[in-house]
């Protein structure tokens, strides 16, 4: 559906012709909402998200990485775990991005976490 | 001195760092506290936790240094009893309330703590959130009985406090191993919106807007409503919503909003309150499992400590807290956890993917606890 609609959008603006400038402003949520779905397709290895990489071979590139000539150490810094460091110490869970509920087709993408949803077969709703 | 224990940097995951320490018996250092900070060292507010981890243990000692950018911790035994505390206003009674959750299941006696302060601000997890997520999941590890229990006794807004909750819960000899692999369907959506120091009418005010966009999903909803008045109202005058979704198997699923602290930013009408708590109770519905993303670290600490055998829990996409505590359980407990991501099927509408932690637990049993 969302291929179908940007397409159309392209259509419009051949169409038209409009040099008007605010033109690249338009489906930006559905651009947003594509970049989206295509990071959450992309999906991580969590483990090595979590643990870092198997130990082994973190050990040999870590020799790699850090000596040059068998003298001198490469400092790095971590920036982003520089960052981290000092931050606030909370729990609270805040992806920054929210979705946007007011959308009919985001609303049935939850339909069946409810129990006036579709139930699976073998499951009854008694 | 033999030897420093685990060494971090630092200030975040302060809590973490200690409750595991304490569970663990291992020592830990923790550096470069704000460090480069133009008010470095140690807050007030984390001041005031270590001191209630001083009560609640025996023999523990803790070093800080004249800045207060290093901090030395070696754990005592986890005594509990009688307990109360005035919590630091800077961060609400939450904050602390997460640790003693951890921490509580394991002390020598019984804990009864008397917390006063802040009880509900737009950082933290409020304690009606705790009281009505983390406590059964709780039970769900062999925590049941009477005992377990939280009361709101005063409530007590930011930045002024004045709040006060009693903490209550059994000791455990284990923790029981729990396969939390389906969550089930939600049947109902309970709620408690609350106000002090304003208008009562705010609450019907936030109830209303709320409903109205979760009922499209389900009519069972019933949202308390919570007026407390006089000297149980605390200092500062404000309002809230908390959400809590019922599933078939008993899981919850929550999302809060408080209003702006008096003095702190815009203020915001309990109309958009109520919208965007309702909202964000789906966003959460979205990310789904079988614990909510406030409580990751409370479950995953928990099948950690379970006995021998193994233990299963389908979350939604992991927190950056619950990454981070996930690498400290590694090092204070040597557990790594199996993370298999689930997608949802094409036909199904059950939201984003989610994550399946699986570990055999270390068989930790409270060796505190009296024998009678």
């Amino acid at each position: 559906v969302v291929k179908q609609q940007s397409e159309t959008y392209v259509e419009e603006e051949e169409e038209q012709d409009d040099p008007g400038a605010l033109r690249w402003k338009e489906g930006l949520q559905q651009k947003a909402a594509q970049a989206f779905l295509r990071q959450q397709e992309a999906a991580p290895n969590l483990r090595k998200l979590v643990y870092g990489s198997v130990v082994k071979s973190e050990d040999s590139e870590d020799e790699d990485k850090e000596e040059l000539g068998g003298l001198f150490r490469v400092s790095r810094p971590q920036k982003s775990k520089k960052f981290q460091e000092n931050s606030l110490d909370c729990s609270r869970f805040n992806p920054g991005t929210s979705h946007n509920w007011d959308l009919e087709e985001m609303l049935n993408s939850i339909r069946d976490c409810f129990v006036t949803g579709k139930w699976e077969e073998g499951q009854d709703a008694a | 001195m033999a030897s420093q224990g685990l060494v971090y940097d630092g200030c975040n995951f302060f809590r973490q760092r200690l409750v595991l320490s304490t569970l663990s018996g291992k020592r830990v250092k923790i550096k470069n506290i704000r460090s480069k900070d133009d008010n470095p060292g140690l807050r007030d507010f984390e001041a005031s936790f270590i001191r209630l981890l001083d009560k609640v243990t025996n023999g523990s000692r803790i070093e800080i240094n004249q800045t207060g950018t290093v901090l030395f911790y070696q754990p005592g035994l986890l005594y509990g009893g009688l307990v109360e505390h005035d919590c630091n206003e800077q961060r609400s009674i939450g904050y602390y309330l997460e640790a003693l959750l951890m921490l509580a299941p394991f002390m020598k006696s019984s804990l009864k703590a008397t917390l006063r302060g802040v009880t509900n601000d737009p950082i933290d997890p409020t304690v009606d959130l705790l009281k009505s997520t983390a406590l059964p999941l709780m039970k769900k590890f062999g925590m049941d009985g009477e005992g377990c229990d939280l009361k709101v006794v005063k409530r007590g807004m930011a930045p002024g406090g004045g709040g006060e909750v009693v903490f209550t819960c059994p000791v455990r000899r284990t923790i029981k191993p729990v396969q939390l692999t389906d969550p089930g369907k939600i049947k109902r959506i309970r709620g408690v919106a609350y106000s002090v120091r304003v208008s009562p009418q705010m609450a019907n005010r936030i109830v209303e807007s709320a409903r109205g966009i979760l009922n499209k999903f389900i009519p069972d909803i019933y949202i308390y409503t919570d007026h407390m008045k006089g000297a149980n109202s605390g200092k500062s005058p404000g309002f809230g919503l908390t959400l809590v979704a019922e599933t078939l198997n008993g899981c919850f699923l929550s999302a809060e909003m408080s209003s702006t602290p008096i003095g702190q930013g815009d203020p915001v009408l309990p109309e958009d309150l109520g919208r965007k708590c309702a909202k964000q109770l789906l966003d959460e519905i979205h990310r789904g499992g079988s614990v909510d993303s406030s409580n990751q670290s409370l479950a995953l600490l928990f099948m950690t400590l379970g006995q021998q055998d193994v233990s299963k829990v389908l979350l939604g996409p992991l927190s950056p807290y619950t990454i981070e505590f996930l690498r400290h359980i590694r090092d204070f407990f040597q557990i790594m956890f199996k993370i298999e991501v689930q997608k949802p099927s094409e036909d199904e509408r059950k939201g984003g993917d989610k994550v399946l932690m699986t570990c055999v637990g270390v068989g930790y049993s409270n060796i505190n606890k009296t024998l009678k």
